[in-house]
């Protein structure tokens, strides 16, 4: 009911002098709300805004009805699988390095290059240990957007459950490692075996600096040189200074 | 089964059954008790303990819930009873939940509070007994002349000085509050309890004045001679104008609503001060202060709190007695009902017309509860203006113009024009108030004018 007060001035009209009408008009709509939240059924409906029927009652019964979260929520985190079940994580450390919340530890365990694992071949390291600290996580979501695997997400539409001890926020791998596999084309595990040296005519597109095949182009390498001032001294500091 | 019925039929026909059994039991009991002179020992135990204590300790969950659906929200349900753990029953079970948490939480006591080790406990004790024993002069229902000859009425006690011991008595109930405030050796405490003090006292003036007028009125102080008999048409039973209609009187009653309407909201606001209840809850302001019963825990606090909520019945009790017409339907049929079932089925007749009493009690309550969670706190200045000189000027215009009325005409018809005029004057206001104002340069210029010239249509 939108409200329109009795007049511009309070101070003159007797219906807000006396205050006794306004009263009654206060007691109309708390007696109106009441009677129809008490006569008709709630709508249990967790999306509150579009809750049909007469009643006003606007509460979610929580453990029972829950508001799901928007499309875009930054909830629970979650370790990517591969299509085998393992980890996409190549325990590179950059989620552990930029969260600034310092709730990341990981453990790394690596490859043998003997190993006739087809991965051995293409990644150098895999997360023994990784583990988040869900009470000292500031969900930024800074550790998604550093992730070069897409390893680890924050899509899962949760947020953390509550536990009866504090060690029972800390979550490892078994407890991480959860929901739908994702797939690049690009990952390193679907290249073709044989592929790791590919027969180009430009080798050193994909060599490494360490590997001799690229000159590096260095200042004093170059036929010209690079031209450099060289000063004798410090700088005389009155250089700067007006008299 | 829908909630509607649920809630408006099966709820409701309960209690109504409820209240036809207990006032059933009350008259049997008492006809039972009447030869050794202790009939009032059965109204003591089924309207002073199980009505008065049953309906206060509904009233704490009651507030909780009603307060929620004033306010939109669900209101306590989680309380379960073992078998039937599927149906929250209104959140009554959370009754029992309160009670053992009360009796059962750790009962502290302030070390700076032992050298006043029996005042702190007289606190509760003496704020408690006073609004209980009010309880002892209200007429629960009409005195019935049963088969075996005795006269059955379920009061405990009617005094000659009737209302006289309503106000003597509740003035008494200061004394548990300032105690308690000054036997915690708190400060805020001490400030809750002056604060009690202070109001309860102003208050009680304007309490007495507001009822002098039906006092005058109907000559008496005594409760059940204001409610009256609608076969002697005494008291309240009386009609102002009365028709008959099909055989069934048809009429304006004498209630003390319509004779004062303005003594009604006298009483009523008083009454609310006097419970310390919002919008009067100046005592407590637990926003602020605690208030005079910060210090206390477990059940002693129970007991502070129980005694605010006995003390809603029986002001409505009293309310429905002095104003509402105790135990009479009022409009329609009640001499026909005396006159048919007063005669052939007295107990029966005692039964209902008990039940009507209890009916407009419990809707009284519920106007009570709802008031405090409508209206925000005043100020304490504001209390103070409100008491003295608001209603104590009221008060004694409203004496004088209804003496003056009564003078004139004993019949009390002016009275009652007069007091129906106040009625629409009021009604009036609140309908013109709240208006979409209308558009135009005349409206705006003189809106007072325009708002009076409307008002003064409705009457």
């Amino acid at each position: 009911m939108a409200y329109y007060p009795a007049t511009q001035d309070p101070t003159t009209d007797v219906r807000e002098r006396s205050y006794v009408p306004e009263l009654l008009r206060g007691l109309a709509v708390t007696t109106r709300h009441f009677f129809k939240n008490l006569l008709f059924p709630r709508d249990a409906n967790p999306d509150v805004l579009n809750r049909k029927g007469n009643s006003h009652i606007t509460t979610v019964s929580y453990p029972e009805e829950k508001v799901t979260y928007p499309p875009g929520y930054r909830g629970l985190h979650r370790l990517v699988p591969r299509e085998d079940g393992k980890p996409r994580c190549v325990a590179c450390y950059m989620c552990a390095t930029i969260c600034p919340a310092q709730c990341i530890y990981i453990e790394a365990g690596e490859y043998v290059s003997e190993d006739p694992s087809p991965e051995s071949r293409v990644i150098e390291k895999y997360p023994t240990r990784f583990v988040i600290d869900e009470l000292r996580c500031i969900v930024c979501g800074l550790c998604v957007d550093a992730c070069p695997k897409d390893a680890i997400r924050m899509d899962t539409g949760r947020h953390t459950p509550s536990e009866y001890s504090r060690s029972g926020f800390v979550w490892d791998i078994p407890r991480l490692l959860q929901g739908p596999a994702v797939s690049h084309p690009s990952d390193p595990w679907h290249k073709r075996s044989g592929s790791e040296r590919p027969a180009h005519p430009h080798p050193e597109r994909h060599a490494r600096i360490g590997d001799g095949l690229v000159q590096l182009k260095l200042p004093h390498g170059h036929p010209h040189g690079v031209r450099t001032e060289v000063t004798a001294g410090p700088i005389p500091v009155t250089k700067f200074l007006r008299d | 089964m829908s909630r509607t019925i649920k809630v408006a039929v099966i709820a409701p026909g309960f209690v109504v059954l409820a209240l036809l059994f207990l006032n059933w039991l009350n008259y049997r009991v008492a006809g039972l008790l009447s030869p050794h002179g202790l009939a009032w020992l059965s109204t003591l135990f089924f309207h002073l303990l199980l009505f008065v204590m049953l309906t206060a300790t509904v009233l704490t969950v009651a507030e909780r819930k009603w307060s929620a659906f004033t306010q939109d929200r669900i209101g306590p349900e989680r309380a379960r009873l073992p078998l039937l753990s599927n149906h929250s029953l209104g959140g009554l079970p959370h009754v029992a939940a309160d009670a053992l948490k009360m009796l059962t939480k750790e009962d502290t006591r302030p070390k700076a509070a032992e050298r006043d080790r029996v005042l702190f406990m007289l606190g509760p004790i003496l704020a408690f007994a006073p609004v209980y024993a009010l309880a002892a002069v209200i007429p629960f229902g009409p005195a019935v002349r049963l088969a075996s000859g005795y006269t059955v009425a379920p009061q405990v006690a009617n005094p000659n000085f009737g209302i006289l011991f309503v106000f003597a008595i509740a003035s008494l109930a200061v004394y548990g509050t300032s105690l308690a405030g000054w036997a915690s050796n708190s400060k805020f405490a001490l400030l809750g309890g002056v604060r009690a003090s202070s109001q309860m006292i102003s208050y009680e003036v304007a309490l007495g004045l507001s009822l002098v007028g039906l006092m005058i009125a109907f000559n008496t102080v005594q409760l059940p001679a204001l409610i009256g008999a609608a076969s002697a048409s005494s008291g309240q039973a009386q009609y102002l104008w009365s028709t008959t209609l099909f055989g069934m009187d048809v009429g304006i009653p004498a209630w003390g609503i319509v004779l004062q309407p303005a003594g009604f909201l006298l009483f009523f606001a008083a009454a609310f001060a006097e419970t310390k209840r919002a919008p009067f809850d100046l005592p407590e302001g637990e926003s602020e202060i605690i208030g005079y019963f910060l210090e206390y825990s477990g059940m002693k606090f129970g007991t502070f709190m129980i005694s605010e909520f006995v003390e809603v019945v029986v002001l409505s009790a009293l309310i429905t007695a002095i104003f509402l017409g105790g135990w009479h339907f009022g409009f329609i049929g009640d001499r026909a009902f005396a006159a048919g079932w007063g005669t052939s089925h007295p107990v029966l007749y005692g039964v209902v017309c008990a039940t009507v009493f209890a009916l407009k009690t419990i809707i009284l309550c519920w106007l009570q509860l709802m008031i405090r969670w409508t209206f925000p706190r005043f100020r304490y200045d504001q209390i103070m203006t409100l008491g003295w000189k608001i209603l104590l000027p009221l008060g004694l215009l409203n004496v004088f113009l209804s003496g003056a009325l009564i003078l004139l005409d004993p019949s009390l018809q002016w009275l009652g024009v007069v007091g129906l005029l106040e009625i629409a004057v009021l009604l009036g206001l609140t309908l013109t108030a709240g208006r979409k104002p209308a558009r135009g340069p005349s409206a705006s210029t003189t809106p007072d004018a325009h708002a009076l010239s409307t008002a003064a249509a409705h009457h």
